[in-house]
């Protein structure tokens, strides 16, 4: 058998791709001066909190609920949610159990899905769907529909999820999950809708002198070296990768208004932009 | 906060309860001891280019050779995808699609070459198993069967990250198969290529490139080699593992290479942690 596909077929790249090796840094670089194309450019993925949305119940959760439907006619969202509080419980016995990261990543999947079924079960007279990630292909069409669809925000990685520099909790979560959904349609927005106004200079659940911030870039805040951070790091490490993606942003889902302001694509809350970001492809 | 939510309302008790899963001191405390769940998995990985592609005359010894082994070693095997998936990326790229769309397209191409090898290992007892088998049935498949066939590719579809430089996925069959025997605790993990191991240059082009037979991950990132036998991500993995701290790369196409790095001899090229 050979190798060889006829060339006659292949674009210049292709015929790189099919000769050389994937392990080779100037394939890997040729690859970048390829087109983007944006697959659903009207899509604002928005993710509910865990802990700090969904763990709350009715009194947070409901008013939330009511600002999607009065979006649904507006803005076409992709829901996806968190896990919170059973995850940590899980995750605390599973690591106590001797687990390992795939294992806890399975185990927490599972608190993401609860999460996205009762949020279905909310919005599901407005004719809302909830899709696995194997139910992908069908997001344009409820989305184009229906104004929105949900999902579990743990990216599908199952035992596969790659150990932590530090610790034992899987580094990829529900907010990367959100994110890399963005990033892969080359969405509009990436709202994450949590507790707080956005990123503080600490924790402002346990130091009430920490400052509001709200713009940073991405090379900005990770230079800071924070401890704690308003969202996973996987996130940040990604920004500065992604093609698409160029700013994220984080309202207060207690605050009535703010997930409207920013699907207005007004500056509410903390927005985390790419400074050397390259202009977006349309 | 609004004063009318109390903070502990509808919290599960546990030792991260409220806590924020991102702080380092709070990661710094989950660092523990990781069980092995199956120490007795050897992870196969038969490469797709430079293995798969070639048909019979490289692939049948191969197989004869994991067959042989049987009885004495418990073998799971990844496939990758070869020049199939080197094809569509091409026409993904061309068109645009992002590097999500390009893993979901190329894991197909070696999902394709994953069940020709169980249809071909079937008669001594192999099966094919999809992701979401592999998780819930491996071990019973393996006491069961006598091995398991998997896609290489992780299924990381959509959510597959962006990487470093230019669009193509970073996580391939080597990182998928390696993350396998890093989740089960496996005795080993071995790449199965097309050339000796790993060199201080692409063999092919360089015939003056020095052999390299036992090197660090770190060290072997600090060479910043244009071209590697394994994916560079898998360094990455390595540095960070919790239970399998080495890989070994050997030549399929060399009969013996697989009974003696399955013995655990020196074959190949060792990579550690």
């Amino acid at each position: 058998m050979s190798n060889t596909v006829t060339n006659a077929v292949l674009t210049e790249l292709g015929k790189r791709l099919v000769d050389g090796s994937l392990n080779d840094a100037s394939i890997m670089r040729a690859t970048a001066d390829t087109p983007d194309f944006a697959i659903l450019p009207w899509a604002n993925v928005v993710k509910i909190g865990g802990q700090s949305i969904m763990d709350r119940g009715r009194v947070a959760l409901m008013p939330v609920v009511d600002e999607i439907v009065a979006n649904l006619q507006r803005h076409k969202m992709i829901l996806g949610t968190g896990a919170g509080t059973r995850a940590r419980h899980i995750y605390s016995l599973a690591i106590d159990l001797g687990l390992p990261v795939g294992v806890l990543t399975v185990l927490g999947t599972a608190v993401a899905w609860q999460n996205a079924q009762m949020l279905q079960y909310l919005l599901a007279r407005h004719g809302i769907a909830f899709l696995e990630p194997e139910g992908f292909p069908m997001l344009s069409h409820y989305l184009m529909e229906r104004g929105a669809v949900i999902c579990q925000g743990m990216p599908p990685y199952k035992l596969w999820e790659q150990n932590p520099a530090i610790g034992r909790i899987p580094p990829q979560r529900t907010d990367t999950g959100c994110f890399l959904i963005a990033e892969a349609y080359g969405a509009r927005k990436m709202i994450y809708v949590k507790d707080e106004d956005g990123l503080f200079t600490a924790d402002p659940k346990k130091d009430k002198k920490a400052i509001f911030i709200p713009r940073i870039s991405v090379q900005e805040l990770l230079a800071k070296d924070l401890d704690d951070l308003v969202v996973e790091r996987a996130v940040l490490d990604m920004m500065l990768n992604a093609r698409q993606i160029r700013e994220v942003q984080f309202v207060n889902g207690l605050k009535p208004g703010q997930l409207t302001a920013a699907l207005n694509g007004e500056s509410v809350g903390t927005i985390i932009y790419n400074a050397e970001a390259a202009p977006r492809a349309t | 906060m609004s004063a009318t939510l109390p903070a502990t309302a509808h919290h599960v008790v546990s030792p991260l309860m409220g806590e924020s899963l991102v702080d380092r001191r709070v990661l710094a405390g989950t660092e523990t001891a990781v069980r092995k769940i199956l120490p007795h998995l050897n992870v196969l990985q038969i490469g797709g280019l430079s293995i798969m592609d070639r048909g019979h005359s490289a692939v049948m010894p191969l197989l004869d050779e994991i067959v042989a082994n049987q009885a004495e070693h418990t073998q799971v095997i990844g496939v990758g995808p070869g020049v199939r998936a080197r094809h569509i990326l091409s026409v993904g790229l061309d068109l645009g699609l992002p590097t999500g769309a390009l893993a979901t397209l190329s894991a197909k191409s070696s999902a394709q070459n994953a069940y020709m090898v169980s249809c071909l290992l079937a008669s001594q007892g192999f099966v094919y198993l999809e992701a979401p088998f592999v998780v819930q049935l491996l071990p019973a498949m393996l006491a069961a069967a006598r091995g398991a066939v998997f896609n290489g590719i992780p299924p990381y579809d959509l959510w597959e990250h962006p990487p470093a430089l230019g669009k193509i996925p970073p996580h391939g069959s080597d990182a998928g198969s390696y993350l396998v025997g890093e989740v089960f605790g496996a005795r080993s993990v071995i790449l199965v290529k097309d050339v000796d191991g790993v060199y201080s240059a692409d063999p092919k082009a360089h015939p003056e490139a020095t052999f390299i037979p036992d090197i660090r991950a770190d060290e072997l990132m600090a060479m910043k080699l244009e071209t590697l036998p394994v994916e560079s991500v898998v360094l990455q993995l390595l540095v960070r593992s919790k239970l399998v701290k080495s890989i070994r790369v050997i030549n399929g196409l060399k009969p013996g290479n697989l009974t003696k790095a399955l013995a655990g001899e020196n074959v190949g090229t060792i990579i550690r942690a």
